[in-house]
């Protein structure tokens, strides 16, 4: 596994995203095996509708019936707590692929060998990319295999296609955290920056059908789960709209980190 | 293109703060050059220009014939480098983290690599975390030194190590000029850069004070010399001795400062029993008084 700063880093991931993925795998199996409970209780669906629009913008996307299977997962999965823990993992390791080194002061010894700058950013870009997409493949099973065991009518196919939507959008904040990392070297400026931005999005998608002159279409949330993937799969173009805001940052990453100077 | 390492006119500012200026420097092929000055003085800020960590305000700085930005991987292909701050992967053991670095640079001859460890006493199946700055210290070399490279560019090298292992270290670079190869090597200890360097250049502020040769530097290095007798001596004993100024004479103790050689001060001294003979090495402040006022001290 030391034979490249991909493999390197991969290796140094393995550990953390271990415990990542025993962790939402456990979040998500609790979670759905609530499920049966509720879809007995169509009162819930009525408390949905008393709750002020706003409160259940804000928090559960808008849906109104709690007690189908698309409706359970998007508002106690989809809608918060999967984004959040994507976002939280992907500043993580955005974060600290460049900025992290940095800070340790390994980055010298790593960049006086015969390696382009472009070209360890990118390795580390790959890895980064490797560990989201694991989150996300445990995302898909662990939601899968949890909604069979309790007998919900949920389409293996929409639930993959779901968490592949996951998947971009933590690849798309890992970006930004890691060119705010490559581009100034800091952190936990990176760390911050990319969670700001992150909440911002998160509520510009939210309250943006509730709020005149708040437009949902700037939020990469609305490319997430805009088009409801469980229920009508993914939208090609929303798929591009956030593999596209990964590349620009990771463009951005590369000839920042390419041009300026490295601290000690 | 002359040197293996030639800056002209290399110049740097963090911001507005300083950190080198004007700077001329040529290192020839085959020598062991040493890089002398106080922390702060701006040699870290020339090593890293010239690995093109950094990039300079203004000048340039070419290393192996080589431009220091555009033609880095070439640069770093045919250089060994230890940096001043030296952090590794505190998961790894020095073998993992050679074995990365190797294949970083393009593969090594492990058989060389165990036979540095050796020559260094150094440990590699341990982690870093349970290392001493000493014996992380130890790993860094034999990365630098691995690959049998052209050049080597030496940040700080012998700071952390203990006497013995920088014996077999100074040993290990002259080797390495026998082999035609040449050390630039970052240094705030005089004695240190004396002992293994032909040539010094002194930094001071950002600016490269003097480039001399280890022996010129020798002659107008000043040493501070502490002799105890075992009776009292005359106050006139040590007086107009050439080369020897700020004798004091209490008792039994002499104190004088010598710049150059101490024959005189031994010769006058073996007049009476000596118990004891201490010599302060002279702190940079020192030498760099030394240097610039130094043909009027030897006049007087």
């Amino acid at each position: 596994m030391l034979t490249s700063v991909l493999l390197k880093t991969v290796r140094d991931l393995r550990r953390p995203l271990t415990w990542w993925v025993i962790g939402m795998v456990a979040l998500i199996a609790v979670t759905v095996l609530f499920y049966p409970s509720i879809s007995d209780a169509p009162e819930f669906d009525d408390l949905a509708e008393q709750m002020p629009e706003a409160l259940l913008r804000a928090f559960a996307g808008g849906v109104a019936d709690f007690t189908s299977p698309v409706g359970f997962l998007n508002s106690q999965l989809f809608i918060l707590m999967v984004p959040l823990l994507f976002l939280v993992y992907a500043l993580n390791v955005g974060s600290g692929a460049i900025a992290g080194e940095e800070e340790k002061g390994t980055l010298d010894l790593l960049l006086a060998n015969p390696v382009k700058r472009w070209r360890v950013v990118a390795e580390k870009f790959i890895a980064m990319t490797v560990g989201i997409t694991v989150l996300g493949l445990a995302l898909w099973l662990g939601t899968a295999v949890s909604a069979r065991a309790v007998g919900m009518d949920i389409s293996v196919v929409r639930v993959a296609e779901a968490s592949l939507s996951a998947t971009l959008l933590g690849l798309a904040f890992g970006s930004i955290a890691l060119a705010v990392g490559c581009a100034f070297g800091k952190r936990a400026m990176s760390i911050w920056v990319t969670a700001a931005l992150g909440i911002a999005a998160y509520f510009i998608n939210a309250m943006g059908p509730i709020v005149a002159g708040l437009e949902e279409k700037l939020s990469p949330f609305y490319y997430y789960l805009g088009s409801d993937p469980l229920t009508n799969g993914l939208d090609l173009l929303h798929v591009g709209v956030l593999i596209g805001m990964s590349l620009v940052a990771l463009a951005a990453a590369l000839i920042t980190f390419e041009r300026r100077d490295l601290a000690i | 293109m002359g040197g293996v390492i030639q800056a002209d006119n290399l110049t740097k500012y963090y911001g507005k703060s300083r950190g080198i200026e004007g700077l001329n420097l040529e290192v020839q092929e085959g020598e062991i050059f040493g890089f002398l000055g106080p922390n702060g003085a701006g040699k870290s800020t020339t090593i890293r220009l010239a690995m093109d960590f950094i990039r300079p305000t203004g000048g340039s700085i070419h290393v192996l014939g080589l431009d220091a930005r555009r033609d880095v991987c070439e640069i770093h292909r045919r250089t060994g480098y230890l940096p001043g701050e030296l952090t590794m992967y505190d998961r790894l053991t020095g073998e993992e983290m050679l074995s990365y670095l190797g294949h970083l640079q393009g593969g090594v001859d492990w058989r060389y690599v165990e036979e540095l460890a050796e020559r260094l006493d150094a440990s590699l199946s341990v982690p870093f975390r349970s290392l001493s700055s000493g014996n992380k210290h130890k790993i860094g070399l034999i990365q630098a030194l691995m690959r049998r490279p052209e050049l080597l560019i030496l940040d700080e090298p012998t700071s952390r190590l203990d006497p013995l292992t920088r014996q077999e270290f100074h040993r290990l670079l002259v080797e390495v000029r026998a082999e035609g190869r040449t050390v630039f090597l970052s240094s705030h200890i005089l004695p240190e850069v004396e002992r293994v360097c032909d040539r010094v250049g002194i930094i001071r502020q950002g600016r490269l004070v003097a480039v001399e040769s280890v022996s010129a530097l020798k002659a107008r290095s000043l040493r501070r010399l502490e002799l105890h007798f075992a009776a009292p001596v005359p106050q006139d004993a040590f007086a107009g001795l050439a080369g020897v100024r700020h004798v004091t004479v209490q008792d039994s103790v002499v104190r004088c400062e010598i710049t150059g050689s101490v024959d005189a001060v031994v010769k006058a001294a073996a007049g009476y029993e000596v118990l004891d003979i201490i010599s302060h090495e002279p702190d940079l402040e020192e030498v760099f008084l030394a240097y610039y006022s130094g043909e009027n001290d030897v006049a007087d």
